[in-house]
């Protein structure tokens, strides 16, 4: 191994020295990368195969037959009125979240960056509840959103307008959790658009004016906005990723309800195998789960990335 | 790592007598059990259970008793059930009742018939038919009853005093609840009138349902028994609750928030939340707690919540130490320590009748009396058949969010659920 790294001479017997020294650092590569590759076979592949295997199976917690049942769990799937309904909740919750952290992230960014005192604070009151236990945070909006108790809705009632049930009007349910969610989410996205921020050369911004980008519009335009271009397909994708699997929030605050109003994907998967035992049809959510945030991540390898990046 | 010291100490005492230095010790050690015990919701339970268990270790010296626990009973289901698979069980395992069925259709838990008439006749040791018919799932003896609970009103007296109210002379029929309701709802300053746990599960359903003489399901489990008068009954009840109740719609948690800032006239509730309720109002207001408003004076009936204790020992010698730990546990002295820590009903007719054990606990916390009182018209906590069996309690909570959001009529209500409900129920050849 000390041949292979420091790349001394060695006397060669029958191949070349070049030769062996390639074998050499090859297996040392492999060693080196085995915990890693041992550990992702274990702990990511084979579970997930695994996952795979039951959704084509009726096995339940508990049960001591399992029987293979082909693709029955995805047919009940697609008339099941639970999952369709968390199918549309969870794409109204990223559809929701994912452009108001992106655009509210960018705008703060822009302010932060263009303010001249008290980044630090700004960025740090702004990072407060990605560092923060969502479960805990959750607790805290539960209060907040209380409809006879809670400071809003109290607030609302100062200026005559009564206040709906934040959390348990079936209208209004996915309107709180996706408000929620945007909270969370904001302060990543910010950071990460303020780091993208300073990458950006000032002579960019002193060239555009004098090509005569005058406006700060003109100048957001023509320089940030391309320029971040990279920044924001990160964003686009991990908001969108970290959407798709909300749940804490959920959990904690709805259950799921009044009738489904708030069920979403993962709080679906979550009830279906560990609160009815049917593991089977658990698996199968998971696999329509996966499915999505691995399309999701091509669309971000394949398609958009072409398009950002620049030289 | 037991076994093999007592193969040893076999083999010794066969070779050498009894007349060998060793024997004593070798003897203890033959002589000790080691079960493991599992129960659910520490927060509630863990001081019931190491009283019980230090009372315990007083008679028994020889066995060991090592306790697991799962924050709720929904996780302590999926222990047992993934352990069930891998063969782990622990040798005793306390369950909610209405997850019992599901354990005992899954050949998981023990049928404790013979081993109760083992000990000769079970209502002398306050085992009566009524409350062993508490864990009674799957057609036969699957469990014994630890905690039990059931449903009263819990209501604040300052309010209610209020709206002109008399907190002495609570109404005893919905009529006159709903009435006192809509008076307190008219307070204003956020004030809301009354709440009823519909949600979370079917229990608080079925106590309406119990209270017009309904039942889930029919006699023989091959359809719904919820289609007809009682069912609609109780559900126009919900609907009244919020047309004339003026009940808001809010999450559980909410409610009891509600309730313990004084913004809540009355709530319907287990009596397992006495403690918490206590605690979260402290000296605010005047608590109070009574009976459940009577629906049918005679057919009415209410649930029973809780938990039991289920057998899942295999091996001869843990299975015998488990259940003396069980005897112990829902014995009079077991059931008095529980009561005392938990604020749970008693499980042991003995501990409810003699005032030795409990006499003194319930003359000084007279909120926990209502559920006393109500122990004779408490039924088991029905549970479904089949493998869709809390699948079902689900749909039922999901229905019932119609009503309280007023979308659908009591009656729109009451066929979808039949057909709902009906789907998931296990076909019979």
């Amino acid at each position: 191994m000390s041949d292979a790294t420091f790349g001394l001479p060695v006397a060669p017997a029958k191949a070349t020295p070049a030769a062996r020294h390639a074998r050499s650092e090859a297996i040392t590569a492999w060693l080196l990368s085995l915990p890693a590759i041992l550990s992702y076979l274990l702990l990511l592949l084979l579970p997930t195969l695994a996952a795979v295997a039951l959704a084509f199976t009726d096995y339940e917690l508990g049960a001591d037959s399992v029987r293979w049942i082909g693709l029955e769990n995805f047919a009940e799937l697609w008339t099941d009125r639970g999952f369709r309904q968390s199918f549309v909740n969870t794409v109204f919750y990223v559809g929701v979240v994912t452009p108001g952290s992106i655009l509210g992230a960018l705008v703060i960014a822009l302010l932060i960056e263009a303010g001249v005192r008290g980044r630090t604070l700004f960025r740090a009151v702004f990072f407060l509840p990605v560092v923060s236990l969502t479960v805990a945070m959750a607790s805290a909006w539960q209060y907040l959103l209380h409809p006879t108790i809670g400071p809003l809705n109290g607030m609302l009632r100062q200026l005559g307008i009564a206040g709906p049930a934040w959390l348990s009007d079936s209208g209004m349910v996915m309107w709180s959790l996706a408000g929620i969610g945007i909270w969370e989410n904001l302060g990543f996205n910010l950071v990460l658009f303020l780091a993208g921020l300073t990458a950006i050369p000032r002579e960019l911004y002193a060239a555009a004016e004098v090509d005569g980008a005058r406006s700060a519009w003109a100048r957001f335009r023509l320089v940030t906005w391309p320029l971040l271009g990279p920044t924001t397909l990160f964003v686009l994708t991990i908001t969108m990723i970290r959407s798709v699997r909300v749940f804490d929030t959920v959990k904690v605050l709805t259950q799921g309800g009044p009738n489904k109003a708030s069920e979403v994907l993962l709080h679906s998967m979550y009830q279906e195998g560990f609160t009815f035992f049917r593991l089977g049809y658990s698996a199968a959510i998971t696999l329509v789960f996966l499915a999505i945030v691995l399309a999701l991540m091509w669309l971000q390898t394949r398609v958009l990335d072409k398009r950002v990046h620049y030289g | 790592m037991t076994t093999t010291f007592s193969r040893r100490a076999a083999l010794l005492s066969a070779g050498a007598g009894l007349g060998l230095l060793a024997a004593p010790r070798l003897l203890r050690a033959q002589g000790s059990t080691e079960i493991t015990v599992h129960y659910a919701q520490p927060y509630i339970y863990k001081e019931s259970y190491d009283a019980i268990l230090a009372g315990f270790a007083r008679q028994e010296p020889g066995i060991k008793v090592n306790f697991v626990t799962t924050p709720n009973y929904e996780e302590g289901a999926q222990l047992l059930l993934r352990q069930a698979t891998t063969n782990q069980l622990p040798d005793l395992s306390y369950q909610g009742f209405n997850r019992l069925r599901v354990f005992a259709e899954r050949g998981i838990a023990q049928d404790l018939t013979p081993l109760l008439a083992q000990e000769g006749n079970p209502a002398q040791q306050g085992y009566t038919p009524n409350l062993l018919q508490l864990a009674h799932f799957g057609g036969m003896q699957s469990g014994l009853a630890y905690a039990a609970s059931n449903p009263v009103c819990f209501f604040n007296a300052d309010l209610v005093k209020r709206a002109g109210g008399d907190p002495e002379n609570f109404p005893k029929d919905w009529n006159g609840v709903l009435e006192l309701a809509a008076k307190i709802d008219k307070l204003g300053d956020g004030v809301e009138g009354m709440w009823f746990t519909w949600s979370g599960d079917d229990w608080m359903f079925s106590a309406l349902l119990f209270g017009h003489g309904g039942r889930m399901l029919n006699a023989d489990e091959t359809d719904v028994g919820f289609a007809g008068a009682e069912g609609l009954g109780a559900l126009t009840l919900i609907d009244r609750m919020v047309k004339q109740g003026g009940m808001p719609n809010l999450t559980a948690a909410a409610a009891r928030q509600a309730f313990a800032a004084g913004k809540l006239g009355m709530i319907f509730q287990t009596t397992a939340q006495v403690r918490g309720a206590v605690a979260s109002v402290g000296k605010s207001f005047d608590l109070r707690t009574t009976e459940m408003p009577v629906i049918d004076a005679q057919k009415g009936r209410l649930p029973t919540g809780g938990a039991a204790g289920m057998l899942t020992a295999k091996d001869p010698a843990k299975r015998a130490a488990a259940w003396k730990f069980l005897r112990y546990s829902t014995g009079p002295e077991g059931q008095a320590m529980m009561v005392q820590n938990t604020g749970y009903l008693p499980c042991n007719q003995l501990a409810i009748d003699e005032d030795r054990y409990l006499g003194a606990f319930y003359r000084e916390n007279p909120l926990f009396m209502p559920a006393v009182r109500q122990l004779p018209i408490s039924i088991p906590w029905y549970a479904f058949p089949g493998s869709n069996s809390v699948r079902v309690t689900q749909t039922m909570v999901d229905n019932l969010a119609r009503i309280v959001e007023q979308r659908a009529t009591p009656a729109q209500v009451q066929a979808d659920m039949a057909a709902e409900v009906r789907r998931l129920l296990p076909r019979k050849s």
